[in-house]
């Protein structure tokens, strides 16, 4: 009987959490929450001299800095969000108007385009341009395309769903069906798939301030500081600005992550 | 008293329990069952889901699941699980594991190791062509898989086999095939097999002995109802028809841009008359399930046209000219849909998961039934959902709340919201456990009786699907192979393939060999004939059209008046 013991056939599968990416999430925005709010009072703390920030105490400066870093990333990835979503939701339009050749190409250069070290461009941009916005929208155009994927495999996903053939078996006329059932069903997700640009646009903002070819020192970014203080050979200046930097970049994934999660099926 | 018995005092039994009970938490899952299985003896336990099945069979290998408690004795010689799903890696070439398994129990290197597998692959019956060891299991299809796993144990060649669920998910004539194939090997080698599986996987068929584990306890199964709930009222007059229907899908264009498609339904005629009972018989790739949404126009088929009550379904779907878009009832399209009525494959996935089965089913209602005063609505849907066997508080429940069942039977009550004159089911249970499955079946056929429906009704189950039903349509590869009433077809039908279902049916060997080829390497000529006893030549050269050989009986066969030889 020995040698028959244990049957290797048998692989163990993994046991299932499909609530923990949610937790995660949720602890993720907390963090985030925190940071941005301590970012934000950090004035106060600074005794008046937030504009001397290489003098300030190291927290306080790193903390001022994350104005900069976590205001323009907001912005950014509320930009990409957008870019992304729009362009999925184009190719589904093209899908359904002209044929589903359109539609695949129209994602199929999202796809290639996510493959590309597009964060590149964000310091090429900064470099050469001016104004914050147009970096923004640089930055945006960054994460967009990963957006963009998978907001157009949400979107076709539903699209096949069961229910709304059921709802067309119903008499509902094709504008009804997209009204009343579409719709409710598409925000989620959407939204899951757009929160995905915020770790992103941060990261890439970061890597470019770090080189020195992002924000305009005026604004302040985590990035910033700790390649000057790294230049510099500075650890207590380059401590507080990198972990909040690594907090912050945990924190928009685990958030990412969380929403992708939490509006799948368990 | 006989040799047997002096033989079996001295060479006990390979499978032995005594008064072995399984507790789970403080439910009992097998109360004191006794069990003594031979040599060379198969045995088919049959359960539904949670029936404790894996639990017992886990218990004989000694490999307890979680949380559950034994008692009392169980004896096994030296055994080998094939665990439910097979449980293969799914990206390491088949080889490896193979090595792996045959490898550890005997102790052989790897190129023994695969020659006994090969050994093992003929008393399977696959040939030497498909033999694709050096692929993943994920690259090869679900029975080579399959038949890998058996050939593996025949391999290993233990005392005792333990298969949990085995073949589940292969059509039936390829699962009969392959359990035929081992209850075999079992009988020739003197191994005692047990295999475990849902009442309907056909596992009593190769088995000696069938038990059904029913409330804790090991019992002689049941047989299932043959015979129609109440005798069946003959139908009316033809009200749908569909004529020359067909589908295809795009796909991307060929190498010099030319365009390309894929015809997955051939030209299917069919007439469907008020109250009559339709079986739609075929497996998995005979576009049954195609041709029943055709048949709704949801979407319109490619081809042919669907009139209903004289009108044509598909001119009714098909894009609005200029100028009637706003029409509400644009062709009769929204009456056509009242009449006409679908039931999914999968209801749990029909309901929109954003909104509570009342507020469905009002937007039905709405949409179908204006007459209805919107006051009214609540009344209609309570009552649609008592007949479907629901509670009238169901229709505040949200569609995740829904267990598999209760979805199927308001997916039902949705179906009859609008008093339709057909329903048109897709393997309306197809998601069900075996005791699920009979009730949801019985409120079905009830509700049909009550409303004098017609019915369609799209199954893999050949006997099931006739057992109610007026007539049956046997579908291969997009074509209809034989249609005749149900009555012959369940007692005689003539073409290879409706045998070979009718044999899977009754638990029989199918005479047919091999798997179903993909939509894409269709054969040249009849679609069977790589699998069928009776292929000869020309059956490669044409494709065999409907005949009528019989009044109301009509084969697609060359040759379905030859007898097999051999
Ligand atoms: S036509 Fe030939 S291959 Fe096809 S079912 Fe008949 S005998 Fe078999």
């Amino acid at each position: 009987m020995a040698e028959y013991d244990q049957p290797p056939l048998s692989h163990p599968v993994p046991p299932e959490t499909p609530r923990a990416g949610f937790a995660r999430g949720l602890s993720g925005a907390a963090i985030l929450a925190a940071l941005a709010l301590a970012c934000a009072a950090a004035p106060l703390m600074a005794d008046g001299s937030a504009v001397h920030r290489l003098d300030a105490d190291p927290v306080a400066a790193a903390l001022l800095d994350g104005r900069g870093s976590l205001s323009f990333a907001l912005l950014a990835a509320v930009l990409g969000g957008l870019l992304g979503i729009g362009w999925a939701l184009l190719a589904g339009m093209l899908g359904t108007l002209v044929g589903s050749r359109a539609e695949r190409r129209t994602i199929a250069a999202a796809q290639r385009m996510a493959g590309w070290p597009l964060a590149l461009l964000v310091p090429l941009a900064g470099g050469l341009t001016g104004p914050v916005w147009l970096l923004a929208l640089v930055t945006a155009l960054t994460a967009a395309p990963a957006v963009a994927v998978l907001a157009h495999a949400e979107l076709s996903g539903l699209m096949r769903a069961e229910f709304l053939t059921a709802a067309r078996a119903a008499g509902l006329p094709e504008g009804e069906v997209v009204r009343r059932h579409l719709i409710p069903n598409l925000t989620r997700p959407l939204l899951a798939a757009g929160v995905l640009a915020l770790p992103r646009v941060l990261a890439a903002e970061s890597f470019a301030s770090l080189l020195g070819l992002g924000l305009p020192p005026a604004l302040g970014s985590w990035g910033a500081s700790v390649g000057l203080a790294a230049r510099l050979g500075d650890p207590v200046a380059f401590v507080p600005p990198a972990l909040l930097l690594a907090l912050a970049l945990w924190a928009a994934c685990a958030i990412a992550d969380g929403m992708a999660a939490g509006h799948r099926k368990p | 008293m006989t040799d047997a018995s002096v033989l079996g005092a001295a060479k006990p039994a390979p499978v032995e329990t005594e008064a072995l009970t399984l507790m789970l938490g403080d439910r009992v899952l097998l109360d004191r069952a006794t069990l003594r299985v031979e040599r060379g003896q198969v045995l088919a336990i049959t359960g539904g889901a949670g029936s404790g099945k894996t639990a017992l069979l886990g218990a004989l290998a000694g490999q307890l699941p979680a949380g559950v408690d034994m008692a009392g004795g169980a004896r096994i010689d030296g055994h080998l699980l094939i665990a439910q799903g097979g449980r293969l890696a799914p990206r390491r070439p088949l080889a490896l594991q193979v090595a792996e398994v045959v490898g550890h129990h005997l102790g052989l290197d790897l190129r023994s190791s695969l020659r006994r597998m090969a050994d093992g692959l003929d008393r399977m019956g696959i040939p030497a062509a498909a033999r694709r060891f050096d692929l993943p299991p994920e690259q090869l299809p679900e029975s080579l898989r399959w038949a890998c796993l058996f050939a593996m144990a025949v391999a290993v060649g233990p005392a005792v086999l333990l298969a949990d669920a085995p073949a589940a998910g292969l059509d039936p004539t390829v699962r009969l095939r392959l359990l035929h194939r081992l209850a075999d090997w079992a009988r020739a080698d003197g191994v005692a097999l047990i295999l475990a599986g849902r009442p309907e996987d056909g596992l009593a068929g190769p088995a000696d002995r069938v038990l059904a584990l029913r409330r804790a306890r090991l019992l002689p199964a049941n047989p299932a109802r043959t015979e129609p709930l109440t005798p069946l009222e003959p139908p009316g007059t033809a009200r749908l028809h569909a004529r020359g229907v067909g589908m295809s899908y795009p796909l991307a264009p060929g190498p010099r841009g030319e365009a390309r498609s894929l015809a997955v339904l051939h030209g299917i005629d069919l007439d469907l008359r008020t109250g009559e009972t339709l079986a739609l018989l075929g497996e998995t790739g005979s576009a049954k399930a195609t041709l029943a949404r055709s048949l709704l126009c949801l979407p319109p088929p490619t081809a042919g046209a669907v009139v209903w009550m004289g009108r044509d379904l598909m001119a009714a779907t098909a894009p609005p000219a200029t100028g009637d878009a706003n029409d509400p009832d644009r062709g009769g399209l929204r009456r056509a849909r009242r009449d006409l009525q679908p039931l999914f494959p999968d209801p749990a996935a029909s309901f929109d998961p954003a909104m509570t089965l009342g507020a469905q089913f009002g937007l039905v209602l709405e949409s179908l039934r204006p007459d209805i005063a919107a006051d009214r609505r609540d009344h209609r849907i309570d009552e649609a959902l008592e007949e479907a066997g629901l509670r009238p508080e169901a229709a505040l429940r949200w569609p995740s709340a829904l267990s598999v069942a209760e979805a199927a039977h308001a997916g039902l009550a949705r179906a009859i919201l609008s008093e339709p004159r057909v329903l048109v089911a897709d393997e309306p249970a197809s998601s069900l456990s075996a005791e699920e499955r009979e009730t949801f079946l019985d409120t079905l056929m009830a509700v049909r009786d009550r409303r004098r429906l017609s019915l369609v009704l799209a199954t893999e189950r050949y006997d099931e699907g006739l057992r109610d039903a007026h007539r049956g349509v046997v579908m291969l590869a997009g074509r209809v192979v034989e249609s005749a009433d149900a009555g012959t077809l369940r007692t005689a039908p003539l073409h290879p393939y409706s045998r070979a279902m009718l044999a899977a049916a009754h638990g029989e060997r199918p005479a047919l060999q091999g798997d179903a080829p993909s939509a894409f390497a269709q054969p040249a000529g009849c679609p069977l004939r790589r699998r069928c006893p009776l292929a000869r030549e020309f059956c490669a050269q044409a494709v065999p059209t409907l005949e009528e050989v019989a009044p109301g009986h009509h084969v697609a066969c060359h040759y379905w008046d030859t007898p097999a030889d051999g």
